[in-house]
Protein backbone atom coordinates (compact mmCIF):
# COMPACT_ATOMS: atom_id res chain seq x y z
CA UNK A 1 0.00 0.00 0.00
CA UNK A 2 1.41 3.57 -0.94
CA UNK A 3 -0.73 5.74 0.35
CA UNK A 4 -3.11 5.78 3.31
CA UNK A 5 -5.29 8.24 4.58
CA UNK A 6 -6.57 7.45 8.20
CA UNK A 7 -9.70 9.56 9.62
CA UNK A 8 -8.32 12.82 7.34
CA UNK A 9 -9.93 15.96 8.45
CA UNK A 10 -9.35 19.18 7.32
CA UNK A 11 -10.98 22.60 8.08
CA UNK A 12 -9.93 25.36 7.18
CA UNK A 13 -9.23 28.49 9.15
CA UNK A 14 -12.28 30.03 7.76
CA UNK A 15 -14.16 27.39 9.26
CA UNK A 16 -15.07 25.82 5.67
CA UNK A 17 -14.33 21.72 5.67
CA UNK A 18 -12.17 20.80 3.25
CA UNK A 19 -12.34 16.89 3.94
CA UNK A 20 -14.26 15.03 6.53
CA UNK A 21 -13.30 11.99 8.19
CA UNK A 22 -11.60 10.52 5.44
CA UNK A 23 -10.31 7.04 4.85
CA UNK A 24 -8.49 5.53 1.97
CA UNK A 25 -5.57 3.99 0.47
CA UNK A 26 -4.07 3.57 -2.95
CA UNK A 27 -2.27 1.49 -3.98
CA UNK A 28 1.39 1.52 -5.82
CA UNK A 29 0.99 2.18 -9.62
CA UNK A 30 -2.79 2.41 -9.36
CA UNK A 31 -4.43 5.50 -12.05
CA UNK A 32 -7.31 6.99 -9.33
CA UNK A 33 -9.99 9.76 -10.73
CA UNK A 34 -11.22 12.09 -7.74
CA UNK A 35 -14.30 13.64 -8.42
CA UNK A 36 -17.28 15.71 -7.08
CA UNK A 37 -18.69 19.10 -7.09
CA UNK A 38 -16.24 21.89 -6.87
CA UNK A 39 -15.53 22.41 -2.97
CA UNK A 40 -16.38 18.56 -2.74
CA UNK A 41 -12.46 18.41 -1.16
CA UNK A 42 -10.62 17.32 -4.45
CA UNK A 43 -7.73 19.91 -4.45
CA UNK A 44 -7.86 19.32 -0.06
CA UNK A 45 -6.99 15.52 -0.91
CA UNK A 46 -4.14 16.34 -3.75
CA UNK A 47 -2.54 19.36 -1.22
CA UNK A 48 -2.29 17.02 1.53
CA UNK A 49 -0.37 14.55 -0.65
CA UNK A 50 2.43 17.30 -1.43
CA UNK A 51 2.02 18.70 2.69
CA UNK A 52 0.90 22.22 1.31
CA UNK A 53 -1.25 21.73 3.96
CA UNK A 54 -1.40 19.64 7.25
CA UNK A 55 -5.16 17.89 8.01
CA UNK A 56 -6.49 19.60 11.02
CA UNK A 57 -7.03 15.56 12.45
CA UNK A 58 -6.04 12.46 11.18
CA UNK A 59 -2.60 10.92 9.22
CA UNK A 60 -1.68 10.74 5.96
CA UNK A 61 0.56 8.04 5.27
CA UNK A 62 2.77 7.80 2.40
CA UNK A 63 5.14 4.35 1.80
CA UNK A 64 4.01 3.42 5.35
CA UNK A 65 5.13 7.05 6.58
CA UNK A 66 3.34 9.96 8.29
CA UNK A 67 3.95 12.53 6.34
CA UNK A 68 1.76 14.96 8.37
CA UNK A 69 4.52 14.63 10.87
CA UNK A 70 7.91 14.94 8.78
CA UNK A 71 9.99 18.07 9.65
CA UNK A 72 9.57 21.11 6.98
CA UNK A 73 13.11 20.27 5.89
CA UNK A 74 11.99 17.32 4.61
CA UNK A 75 9.16 18.30 3.29
CA UNK A 76 10.96 19.44 -0.31
CA UNK A 77 11.83 15.81 -0.31
CA UNK A 78 8.80 14.45 -0.25
CA UNK A 79 7.81 16.80 -2.95
CA UNK A 80 10.80 14.79 -5.36
CA UNK A 81 8.90 11.93 -5.13
CA UNK A 82 5.37 13.16 -5.08
CA UNK A 83 4.78 15.72 -8.08
CA UNK A 84 2.01 17.59 -9.42
CA UNK A 85 0.46 19.43 -12.08
CA UNK A 86 -1.99 22.13 -13.02
CA UNK A 87 -4.87 23.47 -15.10
CA UNK A 88 -2.67 26.74 -15.46
CA UNK A 89 0.30 24.46 -16.29
CA UNK A 90 2.68 27.08 -14.09
CA UNK A 91 5.49 26.69 -16.99
CA UNK A 92 8.06 29.60 -16.67
CA UNK A 93 7.55 32.06 -19.60
CA UNK A 94 10.96 33.11 -20.11
CA UNK A 95 12.66 29.96 -20.46
CA UNK A 96 12.30 27.61 -23.22
CA UNK A 97 10.87 24.16 -22.86
CA UNK A 98 14.27 22.63 -22.26
CA UNK A 99 14.72 25.19 -19.53
CA UNK A 100 11.28 24.19 -17.75
CA UNK A 101 12.11 20.65 -17.54
CA UNK A 102 15.70 21.32 -16.68
CA UNK A 103 14.84 23.66 -14.17
CA UNK A 104 12.92 20.99 -11.50
CA UNK A 105 16.48 19.01 -11.86
CA UNK A 106 18.70 21.63 -11.68
CA UNK A 107 16.81 22.95 -8.50
CA UNK A 108 16.55 19.92 -6.75
CA UNK A 109 20.47 19.38 -7.21
CA UNK A 110 20.65 16.61 -9.47
CA UNK A 111 24.62 16.19 -11.22
CA UNK A 112 24.54 18.64 -14.71
CA UNK A 113 26.49 16.25 -16.29
CA UNK A 114 22.64 13.30 -15.67
CA UNK A 115 20.12 16.59 -16.28
CA UNK A 116 20.63 16.49 -20.08
CA UNK A 117 19.94 12.63 -21.23
CA UNK A 118 16.74 13.25 -18.47
CA UNK A 119 15.56 15.85 -19.72
CA UNK A 120 15.55 14.45 -23.45
CA UNK A 121 14.08 11.08 -22.19
CA UNK A 122 11.03 12.89 -20.24
CA UNK A 123 9.90 15.29 -23.25
CA UNK A 124 10.63 12.16 -26.01
CA UNK A 125 7.63 10.29 -22.99
CA UNK A 126 5.97 13.11 -23.13
CA UNK A 127 6.20 13.63 -27.22
CA UNK A 128 7.60 17.00 -27.27
CA UNK A 129 10.74 16.36 -27.67
CA UNK A 130 10.77 18.21 -31.50
CA UNK A 131 9.80 21.52 -29.72
CA UNK A 132 12.31 21.57 -26.74
CA UNK A 133 14.11 24.85 -27.93
CA UNK A 134 10.53 26.78 -27.78
CA UNK A 135 9.30 29.37 -25.47
CA UNK A 136 6.21 28.35 -23.68
CA UNK A 137 4.15 30.99 -25.39
CA UNK A 138 4.86 29.21 -28.86
CA UNK A 139 3.28 26.06 -27.78
CA UNK A 140 -0.68 25.31 -27.66
CA UNK A 141 -2.27 24.27 -24.33
CA UNK A 142 -1.71 20.86 -25.12
CA UNK A 143 1.57 21.03 -25.99
CA UNK A 144 2.04 23.26 -22.33
CA UNK A 145 0.73 20.17 -20.28
CA UNK A 146 2.91 18.27 -22.16
CA UNK A 147 5.89 19.90 -20.98
CA UNK A 148 4.72 20.65 -17.10
CA UNK A 149 3.67 17.22 -17.12
CA UNK A 150 7.69 16.37 -18.24
CA UNK A 151 8.61 18.71 -15.69
CA UNK A 152 6.67 16.31 -13.36
CA UNK A 153 7.65 13.16 -14.34
CA UNK A 154 11.25 13.84 -14.89
CA UNK A 155 12.89 13.28 -11.20
CA UNK A 156 10.84 9.69 -11.60
CA UNK A 157 8.89 10.41 -8.47
CA UNK A 158 6.40 7.86 -7.13
CA UNK A 159 3.17 9.72 -7.15
CA UNK A 160 1.80 11.98 -9.79
CA UNK A 161 -0.91 14.12 -8.80
CA UNK A 162 -2.89 15.73 -11.38
CA UNK A 163 -5.38 18.72 -10.47
CA UNK A 164 -7.68 19.38 -13.35
CA UNK A 165 -5.19 18.69 -16.10
CA UNK A 166 -7.77 18.83 -18.62
CA UNK A 167 -9.36 21.94 -17.54
CA UNK A 168 -8.13 24.34 -19.80
CA UNK A 169 -7.99 22.27 -23.17
CA UNK A 170 -10.40 20.85 -25.60
CA UNK A 171 -11.74 17.26 -25.67
CA UNK A 172 -9.13 15.89 -28.21
CA UNK A 173 -6.23 17.95 -26.71
CA UNK A 174 -7.43 16.25 -23.47
CA UNK A 175 -7.04 13.00 -25.06
CA UNK A 176 -3.81 13.07 -25.95
CA UNK A 177 -2.49 14.42 -22.13
CA UNK A 178 -4.83 11.49 -21.06
CA UNK A 179 -2.78 9.29 -23.57
CA UNK A 180 0.79 10.50 -21.93
CA UNK A 181 -0.46 9.93 -18.28
CA UNK A 182 -1.70 6.32 -19.22
CA UNK A 183 1.57 5.67 -20.31
CA UNK A 184 3.07 7.21 -17.52
CA UNK A 185 1.24 5.02 -15.06
CA UNK A 186 2.20 1.93 -17.13
CA UNK A 187 5.49 2.66 -16.33
CA UNK A 188 4.70 2.20 -12.53
CA UNK A 189 4.37 5.81 -11.48
CA UNK A 190 0.66 6.03 -9.45
CA UNK A 191 -1.82 8.87 -10.59
CA UNK A 192 -4.34 10.57 -8.86
CA UNK A 193 -6.21 12.84 -11.17
CA UNK A 194 -8.91 14.89 -10.16
CA UNK A 195 -11.23 15.77 -12.76
CA UNK A 196 -15.00 17.27 -14.29
CA UNK A 197 -14.36 15.93 -17.30
CA UNK A 198 -16.98 12.58 -17.32
CA UNK A 199 -16.47 11.27 -20.27
CA UNK A 200 -12.54 10.65 -20.02
CA UNK A 201 -13.26 9.22 -16.22
CA UNK A 202 -16.27 6.90 -18.38
CA UNK A 203 -14.44 6.05 -21.10
CA UNK A 204 -10.72 5.11 -19.14
CA UNK A 205 -12.56 2.90 -16.31
CA UNK A 206 -10.42 3.59 -13.37
CA UNK A 207 -10.65 3.28 -9.72
CA UNK A 208 -13.07 6.28 -9.02
CA UNK A 209 -13.21 8.41 -5.11
CA UNK A 210 -16.03 10.71 -5.73
CA UNK A 211 -16.25 12.83 -2.94
CA UNK A 212 -19.06 15.55 -1.70
CA UNK A 213 -18.40 18.16 1.05
CA UNK A 214 -15.26 16.69 2.37
CA UNK A 215 -16.50 13.06 2.45
CA UNK A 216 -15.97 10.12 0.12
CA UNK A 217 -19.38 9.22 -0.92
CA UNK A 218 -18.50 6.36 -3.34
CA UNK A 219 -14.92 4.16 -4.23
CA UNK A 220 -15.51 1.85 -8.03
CA UNK A 221 -12.96 -0.16 -8.97
CA UNK A 222 -13.86 0.41 -12.75
CA UNK A 223 -15.77 3.64 -12.02
CA UNK A 224 -17.89 5.86 -14.29
CA UNK A 225 -18.50 9.79 -13.44
CA UNK A 226 -21.66 10.11 -11.68
CA UNK A 227 -23.12 7.06 -9.70
CA UNK A 228 -24.43 4.08 -11.62
CA UNK A 229 -28.03 5.42 -11.51
CA UNK A 230 -27.20 8.80 -13.06
CA UNK A 231 -25.24 7.03 -15.51
CA UNK A 232 -26.12 9.39 -18.69
CA UNK A 233 -22.45 10.45 -20.14
CA UNK A 234 -22.08 10.45 -24.05
CA UNK A 235 -19.25 8.71 -25.06
CA UNK A 236 -16.94 10.14 -27.45
CA UNK A 237 -17.29 9.41 -31.48
CA UNK B 1 27.08 27.84 -6.10
CA UNK B 2 27.98 29.10 -9.86
CA UNK B 3 23.95 29.00 -10.56
CA UNK B 4 23.40 31.13 -7.10
CA UNK B 5 26.01 33.73 -7.98
CA UNK B 6 24.69 33.77 -11.44
CA UNK B 7 21.18 34.31 -10.23
CA UNK B 8 21.86 36.92 -7.85
CA UNK B 9 24.07 38.98 -10.12
CA UNK B 10 21.31 38.89 -12.27
CA UNK B 11 18.66 39.77 -9.94
CA UNK B 12 20.77 42.29 -8.82
CA UNK B 13 21.23 43.73 -12.27
CA UNK B 14 17.38 43.51 -12.88
CA UNK B 15 16.23 44.90 -9.34
CA UNK B 16 18.66 47.16 -7.87
CA UNK B 17 18.90 51.08 -8.75
CA UNK B 18 20.79 53.71 -8.53
CA UNK B 19 18.88 55.48 -6.11
CA UNK B 20 18.70 52.78 -4.28
CA UNK B 21 22.71 52.29 -4.40
CA UNK B 22 23.15 55.68 -4.01
CA UNK B 23 21.23 56.50 -0.45
CA UNK B 24 22.72 53.13 0.70
CA UNK B 25 26.22 54.85 -0.01
CA UNK B 26 25.22 58.02 1.83
CA UNK B 27 23.39 56.67 4.86
CA UNK B 28 27.09 54.55 5.17
CA UNK B 29 28.88 57.30 3.86
CA UNK B 30 27.22 59.54 6.50
CA UNK B 31 27.96 56.44 9.56
CA UNK B 32 32.00 56.57 8.41
CA UNK B 33 32.39 60.49 8.93
CA UNK B 34 30.97 60.13 12.52
CA UNK B 35 33.29 57.12 12.43
CA UNK B 36 36.36 59.28 11.58
CA UNK B 37 35.34 61.81 14.05
CA UNK B 38 35.33 59.19 16.76
CA UNK B 39 38.45 57.70 15.57
CA UNK B 40 40.04 61.37 15.67
CA UNK B 41 38.80 62.41 18.90
CA UNK B 42 39.57 59.26 21.36
CA UNK B 43 43.24 59.67 18.91
CA UNK B 44 43.23 63.47 20.56
CA UNK B 45 41.91 61.52 24.09
CA UNK B 46 44.43 58.96 24.25
CA UNK B 47 47.07 61.59 23.59
CA UNK B 48 46.38 64.01 26.02
CA UNK B 49 45.96 60.90 28.66
CA UNK B 50 49.61 59.91 27.98
CA UNK B 51 50.68 62.93 29.09
CA UNK B 52 48.30 63.97 32.37
CA UNK B 53 50.61 65.33 34.82
CA UNK B 54 49.45 66.58 38.53
CA UNK B 55 52.16 69.35 39.38
CA UNK B 56 52.59 69.81 43.25
CA UNK B 57 53.24 73.13 44.50
CA UNK B 58 55.47 72.98 47.54
CA UNK B 59 55.86 75.13 49.98
CA UNK B 60 58.72 77.30 49.76
CA UNK B 61 59.96 76.93 53.36
CA UNK B 62 60.79 73.29 53.00
CA UNK B 63 64.39 71.75 52.66
CA UNK B 64 65.66 68.86 52.05
CA UNK B 65 64.98 66.50 54.41
CA UNK B 66 60.97 67.69 54.51
CA UNK B 67 61.19 67.62 50.28
CA UNK B 68 62.06 64.25 50.85
CA UNK B 69 59.57 62.74 53.35
CA UNK B 70 56.94 64.89 51.26
CA UNK B 71 58.17 63.07 47.55
CA UNK B 72 57.67 59.64 49.92
CA UNK B 73 54.45 60.43 51.33
CA UNK B 74 53.34 60.73 47.39
CA UNK B 75 54.85 58.07 46.48
CA UNK B 76 53.18 55.90 48.86
CA UNK B 77 49.89 57.20 47.23
CA UNK B 78 48.04 54.17 45.45
CA UNK B 79 47.79 54.40 41.63
CA UNK B 80 51.09 56.89 41.63
CA UNK B 81 53.56 55.91 38.87
CA UNK B 82 56.01 58.32 39.50
CA UNK B 83 57.24 61.66 41.03
CA UNK B 84 59.49 63.92 40.30
CA UNK B 85 61.11 66.77 41.95
CA UNK B 86 61.62 69.75 40.13
CA UNK B 87 63.23 72.61 41.99
CA UNK B 88 62.18 76.46 41.76
CA UNK B 89 65.35 77.02 39.38
CA UNK B 90 64.95 74.51 37.25
CA UNK B 91 61.20 75.35 37.00
CA UNK B 92 62.55 79.03 36.12
CA UNK B 93 65.00 77.71 33.25
CA UNK B 94 61.51 75.89 31.99
CA UNK B 95 59.34 78.70 32.09
CA UNK B 96 62.12 81.23 30.58
CA UNK B 97 62.90 77.81 27.48
CA UNK B 98 58.92 78.18 27.02
CA UNK B 99 58.92 81.92 26.40
CA UNK B 100 61.60 81.83 24.08
CA UNK B 101 62.30 85.35 22.73
CA UNK B 102 60.40 86.69 25.53
CA UNK B 103 63.03 85.18 28.28
CA UNK B 104 63.68 88.79 29.21
CA UNK B 105 60.66 88.41 31.83
CA UNK B 106 62.29 85.95 33.77
CA UNK B 107 65.17 88.66 34.34
CA UNK B 108 62.56 91.50 35.21
CA UNK B 109 61.07 90.06 37.73
CA UNK B 110 64.04 90.26 39.61
CA UNK B 111 63.92 86.78 42.30
CA UNK B 112 62.42 83.71 41.58
CA UNK B 113 58.49 83.87 42.15
CA UNK B 114 58.31 80.00 41.59
CA UNK B 115 57.84 76.99 44.25
CA UNK B 116 59.55 73.82 44.15
CA UNK B 117 57.32 71.08 42.69
CA UNK B 118 56.54 67.97 41.80
CA UNK B 119 55.89 66.64 38.81
CA UNK B 120 53.59 63.37 39.34
CA UNK B 121 52.63 60.71 37.19
CA UNK B 122 49.54 58.43 37.43
CA UNK B 123 48.94 54.70 36.13
CA UNK B 124 45.28 55.47 35.23
CA UNK B 125 44.19 58.53 33.64
CA UNK B 126 40.59 58.49 35.42
CA UNK B 127 42.24 58.79 39.10
CA UNK B 128 43.81 61.91 38.17
CA UNK B 129 41.42 64.16 40.42
CA UNK B 130 41.19 61.59 42.89
CA UNK B 131 44.80 61.07 43.66
CA UNK B 132 45.09 64.81 42.61
CA UNK B 133 42.46 65.85 45.92
CA UNK B 134 44.55 63.33 48.28
CA UNK B 135 48.36 64.93 47.34
CA UNK B 136 46.20 68.57 48.07
CA UNK B 137 45.02 67.17 51.65
CA UNK B 138 48.82 66.71 52.55
CA UNK B 139 51.06 69.18 55.07
CA UNK B 140 53.28 71.77 52.85
CA UNK B 141 50.89 71.96 49.77
CA UNK B 142 50.34 75.25 48.09
CA UNK B 143 48.12 73.92 45.24
CA UNK B 144 47.96 71.22 42.88
CA UNK B 145 47.38 71.50 39.15
CA UNK B 146 46.66 69.09 36.48
CA UNK B 147 44.31 71.19 33.73
CA UNK B 148 41.21 69.99 35.73
CA UNK B 149 37.95 71.13 33.41
CA UNK B 150 39.53 70.55 30.46
CA UNK B 151 40.19 66.63 30.89
CA UNK B 152 36.38 66.25 31.97
CA UNK B 153 34.91 68.24 28.90
CA UNK B 154 36.95 66.32 26.47
CA UNK B 155 36.24 62.80 27.63
CA UNK B 156 32.22 64.06 28.29
CA UNK B 157 32.69 65.50 24.62
CA UNK B 158 33.69 61.99 23.23
CA UNK B 159 31.62 60.02 24.74
CA UNK B 160 28.54 62.57 23.47
CA UNK B 161 30.09 61.64 19.97
CA UNK B 162 30.30 57.89 21.07
CA UNK B 163 26.58 57.73 21.72
CA UNK B 164 25.59 60.08 19.00
CA UNK B 165 27.76 57.43 16.71
CA UNK B 166 25.94 54.14 17.90
CA UNK B 167 22.32 56.17 17.73
CA UNK B 168 23.37 57.25 14.33
CA UNK B 169 24.01 53.80 13.15
CA UNK B 170 21.16 52.35 14.31
CA UNK B 171 19.39 54.67 12.10
CA UNK B 172 21.60 54.60 8.97
CA UNK B 173 21.70 50.68 9.70
CA UNK B 174 17.83 50.71 8.93
CA UNK B 175 17.51 52.62 6.55
CA UNK B 176 20.48 50.22 4.89
CA UNK B 177 18.41 47.09 5.82
CA UNK B 178 15.10 48.84 4.36
CA UNK B 179 17.01 49.32 0.57
CA UNK B 180 18.06 46.12 0.90
CA UNK B 181 15.03 45.10 1.87
CA UNK B 182 13.72 46.64 -1.27
CA UNK B 183 15.41 44.91 -3.82
CA UNK B 184 15.45 41.84 -2.47
CA UNK B 185 11.05 42.54 -2.26
CA UNK B 186 11.47 43.39 -5.86
CA UNK B 187 13.09 40.43 -6.57
CA UNK B 188 10.86 38.30 -4.95
CA UNK B 189 8.37 40.11 -6.87
CA UNK B 190 9.78 39.06 -10.32
CA UNK B 191 10.38 35.60 -9.55
CA UNK B 192 6.95 34.90 -7.74
CA UNK B 193 6.42 32.35 -10.15
CA UNK B 194 9.66 30.95 -10.27
CA UNK B 195 9.69 30.46 -6.89
CA UNK B 196 6.38 28.74 -6.52
CA UNK B 197 8.01 26.22 -9.11
CA UNK B 198 10.81 25.38 -7.08
CA UNK B 199 8.63 25.12 -3.91
CA UNK B 200 6.49 22.90 -6.11
CA UNK B 201 9.22 20.42 -7.47
CA UNK B 202 11.08 19.99 -3.86
CA UNK B 203 13.81 22.91 -3.97
CA UNK B 204 14.94 23.45 -0.54
CA UNK B 205 14.83 26.43 1.30
CA UNK B 206 18.07 27.16 1.51
CA UNK B 207 18.45 26.43 -2.40
CA UNK B 208 15.95 28.94 -2.89
CA UNK B 209 17.10 31.77 -0.66
CA UNK B 210 20.64 31.73 -1.40
CA UNK B 211 20.18 33.52 -4.59
CA UNK B 212 18.21 36.39 -2.49
CA UNK B 213 21.49 36.25 -0.33
CA UNK B 214 23.94 36.72 -2.76
CA UNK B 215 21.95 39.55 -4.14
CA UNK B 216 21.49 41.39 -0.21
CA UNK B 217 25.52 40.60 -0.35
CA UNK B 218 25.87 42.33 -4.09
CA UNK B 219 23.82 44.98 -2.99
CA UNK B 220 25.69 45.81 0.38
CA UNK B 221 28.82 45.54 -1.18
CA UNK B 222 28.05 47.86 -3.78
CA UNK B 223 26.75 50.21 -1.77
CA UNK B 224 29.16 50.10 0.61
CA UNK B 225 32.27 50.15 -1.09
CA UNK B 226 31.06 53.46 -3.15
CA UNK B 227 30.77 55.16 0.21
CA UNK B 228 33.93 53.46 1.44
CA UNK B 229 36.22 54.31 -1.48
CA UNK B 230 34.21 58.18 -1.37
CA UNK B 231 35.09 58.44 2.39
CA UNK B 232 38.72 57.51 1.69
CA UNK B 233 39.54 59.80 -0.96
CA UNK B 234 37.26 62.93 1.07
CA UNK B 235 39.37 62.15 4.11
CA UNK B 236 42.45 62.37 2.35
CA UNK B 237 41.81 65.30 1.01
CA UNK B 238 40.52 66.77 4.41
CA UNK B 239 43.97 65.96 5.81
CA UNK B 240 46.20 67.83 3.31
CA UNK B 241 44.36 70.93 3.57
CA UNK B 242 44.16 70.98 7.34
CA UNK B 243 47.24 70.18 7.57
CA UNK B 244 48.50 73.33 5.65
CA UNK B 245 45.81 75.40 7.21
CA UNK B 246 45.76 73.95 11.08
CA UNK B 247 48.80 71.59 11.53
CA UNK B 248 48.53 72.00 15.26
CA UNK B 249 45.64 69.68 15.32
CA UNK B 250 46.61 66.09 16.16
CA UNK B 251 44.53 64.22 13.36
CA UNK B 252 44.62 61.12 12.16
CA UNK B 253 47.45 60.92 9.16
CA UNK B 254 48.15 57.55 8.86
CA UNK B 255 46.54 55.39 5.77
CA UNK B 256 46.34 52.08 7.97
CA UNK B 257 43.59 53.11 10.26
CA UNK B 258 41.54 55.16 8.04
CA UNK B 259 41.64 52.28 5.31
CA UNK B 260 40.84 49.84 8.24
CA UNK B 261 37.47 51.95 8.99
CA UNK B 262 36.71 52.10 5.41
CA UNK B 263 37.45 48.37 5.18
CA UNK B 264 34.97 47.61 7.98
CA UNK B 265 32.55 49.81 6.22
CA UNK B 266 32.24 47.33 3.38
CA UNK B 267 32.01 44.66 5.56
CA UNK B 268 29.60 46.41 7.16
CA UNK B 269 27.87 46.78 4.24
CA UNK B 270 28.21 43.18 3.32
CA UNK B 271 26.90 42.02 6.51
CA UNK B 272 23.73 44.35 6.31
CA UNK B 273 22.73 43.02 2.98
CA UNK B 274 22.85 39.47 3.77
CA UNK B 275 21.17 40.01 6.96
CA UNK B 276 17.93 42.30 5.50
CA UNK B 277 18.05 39.93 2.43
CA UNK B 278 17.36 36.93 4.77
CA UNK B 279 15.23 38.65 7.04
CA UNK B 280 13.26 39.45 4.00
CA UNK B 281 12.92 36.62 2.47
CA UNK B 282 12.46 34.26 5.35
CA UNK B 283 9.37 36.48 6.56
CA UNK B 284 8.00 36.70 2.78
CA UNK B 285 8.17 32.99 1.97
CA UNK B 286 7.12 31.46 5.06
CA UNK B 287 9.98 28.93 4.13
Amino acid sequence: MLIRFYDVTKVYPSGATGLFSVNTFIGKGEFVFLVGPSGAGKTTFLKLLTREILPTRGQVLLNGRNITRIRPTEVPYLRRTVRMIFQDFKLLPNKTVYDNVAFALMVTEKPRRQIGALVNEALKLVGIESKAEMYPDELSGGEQQRVSIARAIVGDPTVLLADEPTGNLDMETSWDIMEVLLRINKRGTTVIMSTHNATIVDVLKQRVIELDNGRIVRDDEKGVYEGEAEYNAVLPG
Amino acid sequence: MRYFLAEGWKSTKRNVSLISLGTMAVSIFVLGVFGLILMNLSNVNSNLRSSIEIRVYVEDNLTGQGLGALKQQIESIEGVHRVTYVSKEEGLSRLAKQLGEKAGLVDILGENPLPDTFDVRVFNADSTPDIASRISNLPHIIGVNYGQGFTEKLLSATRFIAVATVVLAVILLGAVMFIVGNTVRLSLVSRAQEIEVMKLVGATDWFIMWPFLIEGMIVGFLGSSLSGICLYVVYRACISRLGLVAPFIPIITETAPVARLCAGLVGLGVLMGVFAGGVFIKKHLEI
